[in-house]
């Protein structure tokens, strides 16, 4: 031997086989695969290791096992059939305590059960891409003259160019446009689609199936088009496959462009959603501006070889912008960075350029909810089967007496608790298969229960498993210590320790509800904030209408139009929904800017605009009919404040080549939703290319009538286009569907927590009423009142329900105040949130110990004391 | 094949032991095999087929020395039996019967 480290065979594996392996046979076999490995271990340690293990497990065949006694494995079978059969028995003899028991692990397993679909369903977003590991995605900060840095993901296309041309580490990349939609014609067929322009690079990076047509040509082409499954029914009917290839679709009434390809639709699980892909290269070609260093336009994916190439790239490209754009006084500070594409589902919330979580944060409380969930579900088991353990032992008694060791007795405890885990299970997959539609319903997806997948059956054992060993542990190692004459006796006392323990489980139960109690408060608390904060605009009885095609160009006599409608009372044009708003530029001087960047959102819109939206001047005045307002600029507080005027109105601003002068300033108004803080605007009346996109009526009256009428004007003037509106208010509360999705969710599984812990109440108090009959009897003899004894039964309990209150405090301060600091605009956390909590988890727990209670203060006393 | 019986496998495993003659243990005559038809072997495989050609009688085995790569166990050497030879004697017998009664034209595939 020479003095180098000697690696020696894993040592699990080696016992195995020392274990099972024939012992004729154990030396030579060990010998020759410690040969093998040490020959192996020369090339690689840890393949090494891992063949060993692997030999070992091929090892364990019919031929090598040794012969194990066979008296053993019939004594085994025998308890085990002994122990089922006592199961059995006792289940049934207590019928109330099994369907506590098997209600509240039901309960429990089958809603966790629910909640880990969810959550597999958010995890496995975007991760069925074959390549998905190499794929990643830039994004885009833009560091605003604030301090603040706003993150976004349209690239400036140059930037792309670069990489493909100059950086080895990327093979594939992809461009994707955002979300556009299109006016699709063929013949007299029209209809409106949603889709992207990709290059053709998309198509190989990522794995969405190409049903028809050629995967590596498809986007090449200048008129090719791919489009989806779903969208060439729509258009050429069910017998689409044999036709639509080599079809022209008018786009938008300008481009003629061939399908090239049919697409698989993007499935739930995918979040690039399109039902149409145009190709790049025309689009580019259209639209100069994409060239443009200062521009962001396409999302940008690409592919490396490895996680450190994606490194490398990210630090190349960090200030690419910066370096290409340093004689150009007027381009932002934008600096680019990566992040893989697989991750940007879940981790898709920036907070200062930085990463902040996403969808994450909600995967993360789900699944703290269900394993909350099953712990009180397993607790609920673990105190019924200790409280009730007097019952059983003379069991316990006369098996230790026959040669039963204590690990055999709680091997006993163990099984029977696995044992009602796995019936338990199999109820909960029954009711989670029953309960699936209208939980899809509630959040939006489709889960289903796939019993084809290996995966699930895993899952379910694991759960049956976890659940049983986990609720069998504490009777597993209490009830064998019994003494085995007082048990005989049956006269054991329950330790202090196993009381103290029973009333902990308690309170760790209690504690949790109050928790999940006190966050389902906040939740609402703050859903509720959000849909009566005052927006700074007046969102009801506004409808919002698209203005299709020509229509936008002709507002001034659609609004009249419709304005003659008796209940419509106000009518402007914009360029988009004021409360949702992302339009902005980095080009905009003022009288005394400095050196710093601001990014200012632009909104455009007639001069009828503040008035008919309801919004609120703070100084100077609202563009008015009449005056010449094109150069005259209305700015919020927002920007007043960046731009740093004492005295805004008067002041020279200029943007896009437009000079002009400050009007007014108009109060703040939420254009984004309640994470973000409120951006600088300036609006202007500066007449917009092609028109206005979007009207919007304010209506008093018959909301239905007016409606009616709206559509048909917008019919008679644009007869080719759908009519399509949507009421603000309506509209804004389904911009929060994710939240109330998670509050309802929330509702139910915080409801669903105390009702399993008071099941386990329930049966608790059954216990303790059953064990004071005589002590309840003596009393009420002695002349107690029903009232004096539900306060006697019921004050032990209600004081450990006080405990879990105070214990969950801090912790449900601290939860819910992160998940509010991710509003920027938020509720505040007061007493009565922990009030409201408290004396509801407070109430529920003492009801339910009181109707146990009353029932036994109300027995006759000599009922009761008979038997003495 | 009475008393003779056995499989393909076996027959390579007793093949090879006679190649190796002397020194045909575990791991020789796993590499062995490997070597020359190019198919992988396991051990717990060829573990299985060296016992049970030892039960029917066709091979013996005796123990080697300890070796420090072996972790200090023995080796356990394999030897061919006579009524192993006996055996591939047998196969290879009723192999050329079976060859020889084959008529010429059947392997001719000229006008099939």
């Amino acid at each position: 031997m020479t003095g180098s480290v000697k690696i020696s065979p894993p040592k699990l594996p080696l016992k195995f086989l020392k274990w099972f392996c024939n012992p004729d046979m154990v030396e030579d076999v060990e010998g020759d695969i410690s040969e093998l490995f040490s020959k192996r271990s020369k090339q690689n340690k840890l393949k090494a290791k891992l063949f060993f293990t692997l030999d070992v497990l091929l090892l364990f065949r019919p031929g090598m096992i040794r012969e194990f006694e066979p008296i053993n494995k019939l004594i085994n079978f025998a308890m085990i059939k002994n122990y089922l059969k006592i199961t059995l028995r006792n289940a049934l003899r207590y019928k109330g305590f099994t369907v506590l028991n098997l209600l509240g692990l039901i309960v429990g397993i089958a809603s966790s059960m629910l909640i880990l679909l969810w959550v597999n369903d958010e995890v496995k977003m975007d991760k069925f891409h074959e390549q998905g590991d190499n794929i990643y995605q830039l994004f885009r900060n833009v560091h605003q003259g604030n301090g603040m840095i706003s993150t976004n993901r349209a690239i400036p296309k140059p930037a792309a160019d670069l990489m493909v041309e100059e950086y080895p580490e990327v093979n594939d990349l992809a461009l994707l446009s955002w979300e556009m939609e299109v006016l699709m014609e063929i013949g007299d067929n029209a209809t409106k689609e949603e889709g992207r322009i990709a290059n053709q690079d998309f198509l190989n990076m990522f794995s969405f199936e190409v049903l028809l047509g050629d995967k590596n040509t498809a986007l090449t082409e200048m008129n090719g088009v791919v489009i989806t499954n779903t969208l060439a029914e729509k258009l050429f009917g069910t017998d689409w496959r044999d036709s639509v290839i080599g079809q022209n679709i008018r786009i938008d009434g300008e481009y003629d462009l061939i399908v090239s390809a049919v697409i698989e639709e993007p499935g739930s699980n995918s979040s690039l959603k399109f039902q149409w892909l145009g190709p790049a290269e025309l689009f580019i070609s259209a639209n100069d501006w994409v060239n443009n260093w200062g521009n962001g336009s396409f999302g940008v994916y690409f592919t490396v070889d490895s996680e450190e190439d994606a490194k490398t790239v990210g630090e190349r490209i960090k200030n690419v912008i910066l370096d290409n754009t340093k004689d150009n006084d007027m381009a932002g500070h934008e600096t680019l960075f990566v992040q893989k594409f697989a991750d940007y589902y879940l981790y898709g919330n920036f907070d200062n350029g930085v990463i902040s979580g996403g969808r994450i944060d909600y995967v993360r409380i789900m699944l703290v909810v269900a394993i909350l969930i099953l712990v009180v579900a397993s607790v609920n088991f673990m105190n019924l089967a200790t409280a009730r353990s007097g019952r059983r032992s003379k069991e316990i008694g006369i098996r230790k007496v026959m040669g039963a060791q204590r690990s055999a007795i709680s091997g006993q405890f163990f099984l029977e608790a696995i044992l009602y885990s796995f019936i338990s299970v199999l109820f909960s997959v029954i009711i989670v298969l029953l309960v699936l539609p209208y939980f899809n319903m509630l959040v939006g997806k489709t889960l289903i229960l796939d019993f084809s997948l290996l995966q699930t059956w895993y899952f379910l054992l694991g759960v049956s498993l976890t659940v049983g060993l986990l609720s069998g542990s504490y009777p597993a190692l209490l009830l064998p210590t019994f003494n085995i004459i007082l048990s005989l006796k049956g006269a054991v006392k329950q330790s202090r320790t196993s009381t103290f323990f029973r009333k902990g489980l308690v309170v760790f139960q209690f504690g949790i509800s109050t928790l999940l109690i006190i966050g389902t408060v906040v939740i609402h608390k703050q859903l509720s904030y959000v849909m009566n904060k005052d927006l700074g605009l007046e969102k009801d009885n506004l409808v919002l209408v698209r203005m299709d095609g020509d229509l936008g160009a002709r507002s001034e006599t659609y609004k009249n139009e419709v304005l003659n409608i008796p209940e419509v009372i106000a009518a402007t044009a914009a360029s988009g929904n004021p409360i949702s708003y992302g339009r902005s530029t980095s080009s905009a001087t003022w009288e005394g800017k400095g050196e710093a960047e601001h990014e200012i959102n632009i909104l455009l819109a007639d001069n009828d605009f503040i008035t008919a939206m309801g919004m609120e001047m703070v100084q100077g005045r609202a563009f008015q009919q009449g005056f010449a307002d094109s150069t005259n600029f209305i700015i919020n507080e927002v920007a007043a404040d960046i731009m740093g005027f004492d005295e805004p109105i008067g002041k020279d601003l200029s943007f896009w080549g437009i000079d002009g002068k400050i009007v007014g300033v108009v109060k703040n108004f939420h254009m984004r939703d309640m994470y973000e803080p409120i951006a600088p605007l300036i609006i202007t009346s500066f007449p917009i290319r092609g028109g206005y996109p979007v009207a919007l009526f304010r209506v008093k009256g018959d909301m239905n009538n007016a409606l009616v009428e709206i559509e048909r004007i917008t019919k008679e003037m644009n007869p080719v286009f759908d009519f399509e509106y949507e009421f603000m208010d309506q509209a804004y509360a389904e911009s929060y569907q994710n939240e109330k999705t998670v509050s309802i969710q929330a509702n139910i599984f915080s409801g669903i927590a105390i009702l399993i812990s008071c099941l386990g109440l329930l049966g608790l108090s059954t216990y303790t009423a059953e064990q004071r009959s005589r002590e309840i009897g003596v009393r009420k003899v002695h002349g107690a009142s029903v009232n004096q004894i539900l306060v006697l039964l019921t004050k032990d309990y209600s004081i450990l329900m006080l405990i879990a209150f105070v214990v969950a405090i801090p912790f449900g301060y601290y939860f819910t105040q992160q998940w509010l600091n991710d509003f920027e605009f938020r509720t505040t956390l007061d007493p009565s949130v922990f009030i409201i909590a408290g004396i509801l988890t407070f109430l529920v727990g003492v009801l339910t110990v009181s109707a146990k209670s009353y029932h036994a203060a109300t027995v006759n006393p000599t009922d009761s004391l008979k038997d003495e | 094949m009475g008393k003779y019986s056995i499989g393909e496998f076996e027959e390579v495993v007793l093949l090879t032991v006679a190649i190796l003659y002397e020194n045909a243990y575990g791991i020789s005559i796993k590499e062995e095999i490997e070597n020359r038809l190019k198919r992988k072997v396991s051990v717990g495989a060829m573990r299985t087929a060296l016992n049970r050609l030892e039960k029917k009688g066709f091979l013996n085995s005796e123990f080697g020395e300890a070796t420090a790569v072996r972790g200090g166990k023995r080796k356990r050497f394999f030897k061919v039996t006579p009524l192993g030879k006996d055996a591939l004697d047998k196969v290879m017998e009723t192999r050329k019967q079976l060859w020889d009664a084959i008529p010429s034209i059947a392997f001719d595939f000229k006008f099939a």
